[in-house]
């Protein structure tokens, strides 16, 4: 119960309210901005849940009813104030239990390796759960919009556990992209180039005044600040010199990660980075790419593609490119602008982004109010290509409809189902011809059948194995042996739908579905996806075994049968497999 | 026209009679198994980058050894084909292959004005056009809609991987793709399998009438929810073909154990199931070695020659298998010279492999220069359209021009 209120108090506290009211008197006295002629937001329930969705991850209809009530700009600046709950630390982040070189030497071949497979296998173990408590604040912190920038920043300046293998650096570099969230977007290039997880995943650890290497200086112009075609390769090599020396720290095991400037192997010389000539170091390097006019238009194409779902007008990239820079990069403004913009709301924007694998479950757990472990959506999440800390390579996520294959799509509809206690794992890893040669399968841990559901990584999915090819397949497995586990041992939501339909006054069919549409969809049902709803809860109603089941009945007393608490999960399940659950 | 209640109930029913007979998936794959297997391409793009010059060694070029200190593979080491070249030393199975004649080397493979960015290159590739994705469907989306416009097999175009590359970016003919055969189903008790096909069904009828006539409530073509209905009534035509051609596909052909030939396997199991595929996709990532390429790289030729050599191998044995072209490609190659970090950075040029019973083996194209560099990288020799362009003159009959948009010099790979 405790936590069905917090959930439902994410957004929307009273004290809170006030203050963003008086706040939304102060926005509604200042005139609109020139340029901004478009007819104003209607303010109503579609609005206010499209700006959940995006600035947050869902919200269900009394939410959203609250939202209408407080006002557009109150929202708004909601979202953007820091909230007076900070989220709880996630664990203390120990150093795996490394047993020391000389230990080591003392050890046989086979101790030696067992230790080294503990240690990894900590820090597997902590990343897991530091993505567990990443998904809970998705789920249910108080801070939606910072953990939506931050979701953002992490597919932006991205890095890769399978490359990266340091719990300590990812964690440093969430909580970087964190702190900057919505902060400022310099702060954040000048953090990344010295952030010790992505010295190490663009291989800077290597980038040495007698032997530089252009990996970090590319991704930097290419990926992180200007995009293709600002640039030349002669800027990537004077680029790379600048940053030259700076490395993630050889740390001894009870240290946090950190980078170190090691000064004899910076190159002291004089370089010409996008015609700015001077011994430049990382440092300066990071001013000129901040000070090119294609920065500002850069970022705020990722931005605006990310929160608005297509890719904005030659115009519109133009305007917000001229706020950002004149905004000092400052990203609170530019959301501000944006979350106030009718174009924000327009028809082709509105309800027509695909959700990507985290904003489909996590919206999901919201929408119904459930709470699985953060460790299983996030497992889960990884198997419909979002892998948090495990991005297919430095470009993130592709997003968009490359979320989309025949397999995710069904697959989307399995784990929402497992969510809902409906669908068991068996049920999606049976397969007649692979039981026969295998009926240990059952078990979970192991065994070819184990693959099936497999890792829907994209790229990375091929990358993954590249280090040690038999080696990989354990821990994989291990995950999924642990996702198994984590559904095996029980997951049951703690839900109950019955009570809701009739709190809702929900007692016909049409009533039930619409009821259960408005819930779960950001979009309309489309009149075919009704149909088929129908049908199928007419056909649970007539095969319901009578009057005498224990489940809460939620029927009009003369229905010729009952919806049962069950059918009433499979007709969730049946709506977040639609093609309309996969848009937000 | 409308889709009316009334032929929305007969396709119900249809389905409704496959359930009852424990089919709960539809058997158009099946149906299409045509007496004369059909002529398929296999594409595998070697991600990151591959480093041509690891892969097919200039072991005759000292400036190669000058270059290439730690990195390079000694002319003891190398699979000679030649005085000048051999092939990397792991790849023995590919180095039968070429002997027996079925193993086509293009060299200096590339295109004008080449870019170095991993994501952009793979587009101009993707898109087999320099405007990359400005251009809004993949070649093989093209090709597909040239050569099989009416073909409606959802699994016409497989991609056996997570995301699909551009190439295959197709409104009328999206691939079906999945990383392992194994779980690729909705799970739902009868009457949701039903209830679900139903909703899967909108989907199609909304495919099979495109066009003015479409219901109200059809979304707008091209919208995302116009898409999502596509892809659902694909993957529900497409998975159970999928499955079952794979859990039942039999080899005496040992893959190794690792991802890659899995995904392999996986490709001979779809090509002797008669699904009726006319491209399969897949990838092998690793290739970005920017630092300590040797072990990396070693190992990734040793995964490949492994996954490729069983494959081609197992296509062998079958009619089917025998009407199967394989074409390997990277983004591009890597900087001639190496850097400090015995890795190599983004360079331009490499040699592609086109493989299988069908293909006429031997050198193409010509090895570039080692010193007349453009700038620290070698110079393309062959345009990778030409490749693309032989494939489809005289693998599948198609106009190259109308697929790649203007005509290349073709060679006679096939």
């Amino acid at each position: 119960m405790k936590q069905l209120q917090l959930t439902l108090a994410v957004l929307l506290t009273l004290p809170w309210a006030s203050v963003a009211l008086a706040q939304a008197k102060v926005a509604a006295g200042t005139p609109a901005p020139a340029g901004q002629s478009q007819a104003a937001v209607v303010w109503d329930a579609a609005a206010a849940e499209h700006l959940l969705n995006r600035a947050g991850f869902g919200a269900r209809p009394a939410q959203i009813a609250r939202a209408v009530e407080l006002g557009h700009a109150a929202v708004v600046e909601s979202l953007l104030a820091p909230s007076l709950t900070d989220p709880v630390d996630p664990f203390a982040v120990v150093s795996p239990p490394r047993p020391s070189k000389e230990d080591m030497q003392a050890m046989g071949e086979e101790e030696r390796r067992e230790a080294m497979n503990q240690v990894r296998r900590h820090a597997r173990e902590q990343l897991a759960g530091f993505a567990g408590w990443w998904i809970d604040q998705m789920i249910e912190g108080h801070d939606p919009l910072r953990e939506r920038m931050t979701l953002f920043w992490h597919g932006y300046f991205t890095s890769s556990f399978q490359d990266v293998k340091n719990t300590q650096a990812l964690i440093a570099q969430n909580e970087l992209l964190r702190k900057h969230a919505l902060g400022n977007f310099g702060d954040l290039v000048r953090g990344i180039i010295r952030d010790p997880a992505m010295l190490e995943y663009l291989d800077n650890n290597q980038n040495k005044k007698a032997s530089p290497n252009e990996n970090f200086a590319r991704e930097l112009m290419e990926l992180f600040t200007l995009g293709e075609g600002n640039y030349s390769e002669a800027d990537i090599k004077e680029a790379a010199r600048a940053l030259t020396g700076w490395v993630r720290r050889n740390q001894g095991p009870d240290v946090f990660a950190e980078s170190e400037f090691r000064p004899g192997q910076h190159d002291k010389g004089v370089k010409t980075v996008l015609g700015v000539t001077g011994k430049l170091g990382a440092d300066e390097l990071a001013e000129i790419l901040l000070d090119q006019p294609a920065c500002p238009r850069w970022v705020a194409g990722k931005l605006l593609v990310y929160l608005e779902g297509r890719e904005p007008s030659a115009e519109r990239l133009e305007e917000y490119a001229r706020s950002l820079r004149e905004n000092n990069y400052e990203i609170a403004p530019f959301l501000r602008k944006l979350f106030l913009d009718p174009s924000f709301f327009a028809q082709g924007v509105r309800a027509s982004r695909i959700a990507s694998p985290i904003d489909y479950l996590v919206g999901t757990c919201r929408r119904l109010s459930i709470r699985p472990p953060g460790q299983l959506v996030w497992l889960a999440a990884g198997q419909i290509g979002q892998r948090l800390f495990d991005p297919p390579n430095v470009k993130g996520w592709e997003g968009g409809k490359a979320w989309i294959t025949t397999s995710t799509l069904l697959a989307r509809g399995n784990l929402s189902g497992m969510l809902l206690g409906v669908v068991r794992w068996e049920d999606v890893m049976a397969d007649d011809a692979l039981v026969e040669e295998d009926p240990s399968m059952d078990s979970m841990e192991g065994g070819a059948s184990m693959e099936g559901m497999a890792n829907e990584m994209g790229p990375g999915a091929a990358r993954r194995t590249q280090k040690g090819a038999a080696g990989n397949a354990a821990p994989k497995l291990g995950e999924m042996g642990r996702f198994a586990r984590y559904l095996g041992e029980g997951f049951r939501p703690n839900i109950n739908l019955g009570a809701r339909c009739k709190r809702a006054k929900a007692h016909s069919d049409e009533q039930i579905i619409d009821f259960m549409a408005a819930e779960l969809l950001a979009v309309d049902l489309m009149p075919e996806s009704r149909d088929v709803l129908r049908e199928f809860l007419a056909q649970e109603r007539q095969q319901a075994p009578g009057r005498q089941q224990e489940q809460e009945p939620s029927a009009k007393p003369g229905a010729k049968g009952q919806v049962s608490e069950e059918s009433l999960r499979k007709l969730a399940h049946l709506i977040l497999s639609l093609p309309e659950a996969q848009l937000h | 026209m409308q889709p009316t209640q009334a032929s929305r109930l007969s396709r119900r029913d249809t389905l409704a009679g496959m359930c009852a007979l424990g089919v709960a998936t539809w058997l158009q794959g099946d149906k299409r198994t045509s007496p004369v297997a059909p002529r398929t391409l296999l594409i595998v793009q070697l991600a990151g980058g591959n480093d041509g010059l690891s892969m097919v060694v200039p072991h005759g070029d000292d400036g190669y050894h000058s270059v290439r200190p730690n990195l390079r593979h000694s002319a003891e080491t190398v699979l000679a084909l030649d005085d000048y070249r051999g092939l990397h030393p792991a790849l023995k199975r590919l180095r039968e292959v070429y002997a027996s004649g079925s193993l086509a080397l293009v060299e200096g493979v590339g295109y004008p004005n080449p870019i170095r960015s991993h994501f952009q290159s793979f587009d101009v590739w993707h898109a087999g056009d320099p405007r990359g994705r400005s251009v809004p469907e993949g070649w093989v989306g093209r090709f597909a809609d040239a050569a099989f416009p009416a073909d409606t097999n959802p699994n016409l175009i497989v991609h056996v991987g997570g995301t699909p590359p551009y190439s295959l970016h197709s409104a009328s003919h999206p691939p079906a793709a999945f990383v392992t055969p194994a779980g690729y189903r909705w799970a739902g008790d009868k009457d949701e399998q039903e209830a679900y096909a139903n909703a899967g069904m909108e989907g199609a009828i909304s495919k099979d009438r495109e066009g003015k006539e479409k219901a109200k409530s059809q979304p707008t073509e091209g919208s995302s929810l116009d898409f999502l209905r596509k892809v659902l009534s694909d993957g529900q035509a497409s998975s159970g073909a999928i499955r079952r051609a794979a859990a039942r596909y039999q080899t005496p052909v040992a893959y190794p154990d690792e991802a890659f030939a899995t995904t392999m396997r996986h490709v001979a199991a779809l090509v002797n199931g008669g699904l009726g595929t006319r491209v399969f996709s897949a990838e092998l990532g690793g290739f970005d070695t920017h630092t300590d390429q040797k072990n990396r790289h070693d190992q990734l030729m040793r995964r490949l020659d492994g996954a490729l050599g069983a494959l081609l191998e197992d296509l062998q044995r079958t009619e089917a298998g025998k009407q199967v072209v394989v074409m390997v490609f990277s983004e591009f190659g890597r900087r001639v010279k190496e850097n400090g970090s015995r890795g190599t950075d983004h360079g331009v040029a490499a040699p592609m492999f086109v493989m299988g019973a069908p293909v006429k083996g031997g050198l193409y194209g010509k090895h570039p220069s080692l010193t007349d560099l453009d700038d620290g990288d070698l110079s393309h020799t062959t345009d990778f359209r030409s490749v693309y362009g032989s494939l489809l003159e005289s693998w599948f009959g198609v106009p190259h021009e109308r697929v790649l948009g203007k005509r290349f010099e073709l060679i006679d790979l096939v």
